[in-house]
């Protein structure tokens, strides 16, 4: 059964072993020659599950990896609501900025860190979606993981999500700083992230 | 109501005539750029040399005289400072001497208007994509109807990007199409591809590509830098159509002249079920007729402006003009 559909995945669940598991699948593009189309499949699935497990070792709320195909890979289903589906609470953003701390101080961005691809379950916030993550440092995509939340977020919400990050961020001067050069950008004054 | 429009941005000193969305006539001249490529005061020159008789040209093609000129339009920005001057006082002075109103024109929408329009599309997702310029646009009506960006690049245009490249490994001049021709015949490199979300990035793989020059064929490195960038811009799209759910798709902007990468986009767009199109290819390159379009719609939407208000725009965002439809 499909549950959801991407601009270059597929997610579907799926029974294995009597357990309901999620399957994320990045499936081939016509429009582009076949041997680039196999190695950016290759690479970003590999890529994900790296980030996926690096942070679920470091004791940060993902889904598990329960195994891993060559395009696709089997993790085990989360049940909760997406963020951006219900009126969350301060708690939830102090929760998202911890978390995002956290990721960002093990070396990690996410790089679409959006109401929707926050899970909360069991009044515990998952993250999601791993596609456009990386291994950085760098300030600046940092300070793009919080751009995003303080598009998406109401002001009272974003105010507790960047005073739980500082809290727990190592680096969270460099960010703050970066974020607010972003944001004077011409690039970003009359953009608006969706 | 016959509108001429004037386009001198970069190389092209472009003047059309269109009446109700009709193209009378499209007229250029263009400066040829030696191997040291632009500058603009020499453009410049160029262009106000030229300017009249292509005005005269562009008159009498169109099979009407000046007196029946209702209205002038002139690329606003951006563009070079010195080029676009010249298409502002040829277009001030026209106005001036008719007695006609005049509306500054961005020349971003002039590409996307003009693709949208003779394509028959309302509201498309729109690849905009030339020297200078690499974006993704949607219309948006909040605060005011203009283009949203959806997605653009972090550094160069794609079109500045193959030209950096050709001229980097030796290629002739009209780089771009020269990368084109050469592609035809190349095998596939693996060079480095940037996208993020639906931003992209093309400095890494020009800097990459053009180190390669002595270890591998100009056949082969054509090929893999254009499979590789317009790949970026096909999954950037395609992401942006997903989001949107829009269900129409148009490409404009030189690069747009490429017939690869409007397969690339028809395969894409097939997938979806998104309807594509674009424009004939002298709209894609700068001209006159796609100034004057936008013209004769701002006009008729009463957005002309005073002549002393009629001034340019080197850095004018394609997202701060706005629209009339």
């Amino acid at each position: 059964m499909i549950v959801g559909e991407g601009a270059e995945a597929q997610i579907y669940s799926e029974l294995v072993f009597g357990k309901e598991l999620l399957v994320k699948e990045r499936h081939a593009k016509k429009y582009r020659i076949p041997q680039l189309d196999l190695s950016i499949r290759r690479w970003r699935t590999r890529n994900e599950a790296r980030i996926m497990s690096a942070l679920y070792e470091a004791g940060i709320r993902v889904p598990r990896i329960v195994a891993l195909g060559e395009f696709t890979i089997y993790m085990e289903k989360l049940e909760g609501r997406l963020m951006k589906d219900f009126k969350s609470g301060r708690r939830t953003a102090l929760q998202c900025g911890k978390t995002l701390a956290k990721m960002h101080n093990i070396g990690i961005v996410h790089g679409d860190f959006t109401p929707a691809n926050i899970i909360v379950c069991n009044g515990n916030v998952h993250v999601i979606d791993f596609g456009l993550s990386g291994f950085s440092r760098d300030s600046e995509e940092r300070a793009l993981d919080m751009l995003l939340m303080k598009r998406a977020l109401t002001r009272d919400m974003y105010v507790a999500f960047e005073r739980a990050y500082s809290r727990s961020s190592k680096d969270q001067k460099a960010v703050l700083k970066r974020l607010a050069e972003m944001e004077l950008r011409g690039r970003y004054q009359s953009r608006t992230i969706a | 109501m016959a509108v001429l429009g004037i386009e001198s941005s970069a190389h092209t000193f472009g003047v059309g005539i269109v009446e109700n969305g009709r193209v009378l006539s499209n007229e250029k001249e263009m400066y040829r750029i030696g191997r040291s490529g632009m500058i603009p005061n020499e453009v410049a020159e160029f262009h106000a040399e030229n300017a009249g008789s292509v005005i005269s040209r562009a008159v009498s093609k169109a099979g009407i005289s000046r007196k029946d000129i209702t209205g002038i339009g002139y690329t606003r920005g951006p563009g070079l400072g010195p080029c676009l001057q010249v298409g502002q006082l040829s277009a001030k002075i026209l106005a001036k001497k008719l007695g006609v109103p005049i509306a500054p024109v961005n020349h971003g929408i002039g590409h996307v208007e003009a693709a949208r329009i003779f394509s028959g599309l309302k509201r498309p997702v729109v690849l905009y994509v030339s020297g200078g310029n690499s974006q993704i646009l949607k219309l948006s009506e909040e605060p005011f109807r203009h283009y949203k960006v959806l997605g653009e690049t972090f550094d160069i245009g794609v079109g500045n990007m193959l030209d950096t490249f050709a001229r980097a490994i030796g290629l002739d001049p009209a780089w771009g199409s020269t990368v084109d021709k050469y592609a035809k015949k190349g095998k596939y490199i693996e060079l480095p591809y940037n996208v993020k979300g639906m931003d992209f990035s093309f400095t890494g793989l020009v800097t990459k590509a053009s180190g390669l020059a002595s270890r591998h064929s100009k056949e082969d490195l054509c090929f893999s830098i254009e499979e590789t960038a317009f790949a970026m811009l096909c999954e950037t799209t395609e992401r942006a159509l997903l989001l949107t759910e829009a269900k129409e798709l148009c490409v404009c902007g030189g690069v747009a002249q490429s017939a690869r990468l409007k397969e690339m986009l028809g395969i894409m767009a097939d997938e979806h079920g998104v309807r594509f199109g674009f424009c004939d290819n002298q709209f894609n390159a700068d001209n006159g007729a796609m100034i004057a379009l936008v013209a004769e719609r701002m006009l008729k939407g009463n957005c002309s402006a005073r002549i002393g208000e009629c001034d340019i725009e080197q850095r004018y965002r394609v997202d701060s003009a706005e629209v009339f439809l």
